[in-house]
């Protein structure tokens, strides 16, 4: 019985401090939320009812553009009937909503006429002439110079296509994504499902190489025959991203968009070409953005509380229990070994990242950690008043102190399971931590606790209570 | 009163809660009805998470007053934003409002930084989709019900129906105070107050549990022909895990006391500060109601069953003087004397 308490007590501390120690030099760390370090922080839903095989794909889809941004440890997870995304540390964070958030069909355009938005001149023209096509459905060319009418200048809002009548099929009217020149389109002749391939490069200036699979190199070879010399617009989520001339016949499935790029721009378009078309409309739910200044302060005050709190239970552990309390204070020190090897990993390997509720949760299992120390001490306690020795009452409670842990600790572990299963964001993290530091304190209470207290019981009690906070007054036994 | 203090410490109380807890009792189903009332009339203050809109934060520097941000607010029409100046650490300044619809959370962002005259990087935002808290809400309630469920399937099975419905009934009246109280002061409730709640709900859970698992062994170890109430059971099992509840209780809150006091005075923490202010009233309300509540419901339901009901009656025929203290040497010799044959066990429990 002595070996094996020895044997168990070594083991943990082998394998908790092996683990601490490892995860240490390995130089895994935490990984910190978007509210502890700041960070992009979005939920999307699909718009519409989706497949399982859709969801997946967009998921996918999503995971790439947030890899191609460079963000060092991106969590996408699907929960439930939503995607979330986490992006801590992340620099440009309206760079990187926006490109998660881009959800629409690409498409590509001939582009029949050009007009600067904010010649109201033009717009009247242009009014004219749609106000015309609307009536008799023959299509003249556009007037760049017609006569002012007598009338006010139509505003843009007129002129432009809205949003809900953007159809592929249609002839529409839209901006360029600077936010001035005007593009007259034709319906699309392709779309974004056409493209394999695209990459920015540099060759002089920078540029964006296109490859296209078989389909799309016969569509797009039959636009260009149709549409040579003139412009085609590339055309997403309402907005005309570039608008390049069709300079050859003959693409054999590559194509090449050249123009006054920088290398940001390149970049962009090559990922918008990529991953443009997702196969699933998705709203924001939840779009949050954390400056860094602000994370920082909430982790530091987290740890100062933690630390300070910890602190306070450990005196007060020692103060009323004395030498149990220092194995209460042990045992504490062998969870937070083991739950930051843990957390370390999960961030490592799962890039599962700490959130300020799981870092709520913890501070709360401390609670539960110290209660089973204090059900287990109050038992022995209780024998030793009734005039059991230390040594046999350290051994003896134990059965009846473990099985009230284990009951009591296993309703929290259903409560952490239901809220894990059932919920998402915020409560999820919190149950995923809630979870672990339980079944950490149910080991550390059967594998540490026992046989430290029936160690120190036997080696450094000696039978005097009051090392154990019991006044040493002859109390009368029941008996 | 030292006297007291020193036979707490020396977990060799007698206090009679059960006499005792008809008249918190009565407290508790007042305090009940007026968290009710203020929920009824005031209503929850609601975060963003449930209602949807956004709100932006950036830091406060002493210069600038609430009026300038109001004015930039007013500006790209946001005349309804609620703006605040939040105390701490360092100061912050939160917008919250609707956000209009030719603007982007960015924009407003940066105007919100312009006024304040900061770096439009410090700035946070969030933005919700109104349809968002529905969800969120729908998930919590469907959540809480799976849970309730489960736990009194699992306290049936472990210890007995009355006691599954003591447990849950006490955690009802924990919830029902901890909401009441965000009703009454209009604290606003975010998905940190969620997790409070439900933290509160874990808590109360565990005490209870602890407290009953006594009942249960205490009871055990009873011969069939010893003389003891209910009540008087009930009683010194309460007794023997007191002085635990109470340490189990002051050791869950100084965690949270040094959240709410370090974390958000001095370093202006708020999203911390609202989570400590739900943790600590549901933590001093849900060890209470282990005591108060859920124990003398059961005590109630089970003083009914024949065997304790006959028990009561002899009991006051003898109306023994000090009747608890006798129940605590009544158990203790039941559990050391072994010649008196034990009253049958489901498990093979040692001593």
């Amino acid at each position: 019985m002595r070996r094996s308490h020895i044997l168990s007590l070594l083991l943990v501390i082998l394998v908790a401090g092996a683990s601490f120690i490892g995860v240490l030099s390995a130089g895994w760390k935490p990984v910190l939320g978007v509210q502890l370090q700041g960070g992009v922080e979005v939920v999307l839903r699909p718009a519409d009812e989706v497949t399982d095989e859709q969801f997946e794909r967009a998921i996918e889809i999503i995971r790439n553009r947030v890899d191609a941004i460079g963000v060092a440890e991106p969590d996408i997870t699907r929960q439930g009937n939503q995607v979330v995304i986490q992006l801590p540390g992340v620099k440009d964070k309206q760079r990187a909503v926006d490109l998660i958030g881009q959800t629409a069909e690409l498409t590509f355009r001939p582009v029949q006429g050009i007009f600067d938005s904010e010649d109201p001149n033009q717009l009247s023209g242009l009014k004219q002439y749609l106000e015309g096509l609307a009536e008799n459905s023959d299509s003249g060319g556009l007037s760049e110079t017609s006569e002012p009418t007598d009338s006010e200048p139509p505003s843009l809002e007129e002129v432009l296509t809205p949003p809900d009548q953007d159809d592929a099929s249609a002839q529409v009217v839209l901006l360029g994504s600077e936010g001035r020149t005007g593009f007259i389109l034709e319906p699309a002749q392709l779309t974004g499902e056409a493209i394999e391939e695209a990459a920015a490069t540099f060759q002089g200036q920078w540029i964006v190489n296109v490859s296209f699979n078989d389909e799309g190199a016969v569509a797009f070879d039959s636009m260009a025959v149709a549409n040579y010399e003139r412009q085609v617009a590339i055309v997403l989520d309402g907005v005309v991203e570039s608008a390049p001339t069709i300079n050859a016949t003959e693409f054999n499935g590559q194509a090449v968009i050249s123009g006054s790029f920088d290398e940001q721009e390149a970049k962009d378009l090559a990922l918008v070409l990529r991953f443009g078309a997702l196969p699933v409309e998705f709203e924001r739910d939840d779009v949050r953005t954390v400056s860094a200044t602000l994370g920082e302060g909430t982790l530091r005050a987290g740890v100062v509380a933690g630390l300070v709190g910890l602190a306070l239970v450990g005196l007060y552990m020692l103060l009323y229990y004395r030498l149990l309390g220092l194995v209460a204070v042990s045992s504490l020190a062998i969870s937070g070994a083991t739950l930051w090897s843990i957390i370390a990993w999960l961030g490592e390997s799962q890039g599962l990242a700490l959130t300020l509720a799981g870092a709520t949760g913890i501070i709360v299992s401390i609670g539960v950690q110290v209660d089973s120390n204090i059900v287990y001490y109050e038992r022995i306690k209780e024998e030793v008043r009734r005039g059991r020795a230390v040594r046999s009452a350290a051994d003896g409670s134990f059965r009846a102190a473990f099985s009230t842990i284990i009951w009591a600790d296993l309703a929290s572990l259903i409560g952490a399971g239901v809220l894990y299963q059932l919920t998402t964001g915020t409560v999820r993290g919190f149950a995923l931590y809630l979870g672990i530091a339980t079944l950490i304190d149910l080991a550390v209470s059967f594998f540490f606790m026992r046989p430290l207290v029936v160690l120190v019981a036997r080696r450094l009690v000696n039978e005097r209570r009051s090392r154990l906070g019991i006044s040493e007054t002859k109390e009368e036994v029941a008996t | 009163m030292s006297l007291s203090i020193k036979r707490m410490y020396q977990g060799n109380t007698s206090w009679d809660f059960l006499g005792v807890s008809r008249r918190v009792l009565v407290c508790s189903a007042v305090a009940v009805i007026i968290c009710l009332a203020a929920l009824l009339v005031r209503g929850l203050n609601l975060g963003i998470e449930f209602e949807g809109g956004g709100v932006w934060e950036s830091p406060a520097s002493e210069a600038i007053t609430t009026d300038t941000i109001d004015d930039a607010m007013s500006s790209v029409g946001m005349d309804d934003a609620r703006i605040q100046r939040i105390k701490g650490g360092d100061d912050i300044f939160r917008v919250r409002g609707e956000l209009p619809s030719e603007e982007t959370a960015e924009s407003i962002g940066s105007v919100l930084a312009e006024a304040a005259q900061v770096d439009p990087e410090s700035v946070s935002a969030r933005t919700v989709s109104p349809s968002f808290g529905d969800q969120v809400a729908g998930k919590a309630r469907r959540a809480l019900v799976v849970f309730f469920i489960l736990i009194a399937l699992y306290l049936t099975l472990r210890f007995e129906w009355k006691m599954a419905l003591g447990a849950l009934l006490a955690v009802a009246h924990d919830i029902a105070l901890t909401v009441g109280i965000y009703a009454l002061f209009q604290f606003e409730i975010s998905p940190a107050t969620v997790v409070a709640f439900l933290t509160i709900m874990g808590y109360s859970l565990y005490d209870t549990i602890v407290v009953f698992d006594r009942v249960k062994d205490n009871e055990r170890s009873l011969s069939l022909k010893a003389r003891m109430t209910y009540s008087d059971l009930a009683n010194v099992s309460l007794n023997q895990v007191i002085m635990r509840s109470i340490n189990t209780t002051i050791t869950s809150v100084l965690p949270v006391v040094s959240l709410l006091v370090v974390g958000s005075l001095f370093m202006g923490a708020t999203s911390l500060q609202e989570f400590a202010v739900a943790l600590l009233i549901g933590l001093l309300v849900g060890s209470y109601s282990s005591v108060f509540v859920a124990m003398p419901t059961v005590a109630k339901l089970k003083q009914k069953e024949p065997h304790w009901a006959e028990q009561d009656r002899s009991a006051e025929v003898l109306s023994a003087s000090n009747s608890i203290e006798n129940a605590a040497v009544t158990l203790a010799a039941e559990r050391y004397d072994r010649s008196s044959p034990p009253r049958p066990r489901k498990k093979g429990r040692k001593r």
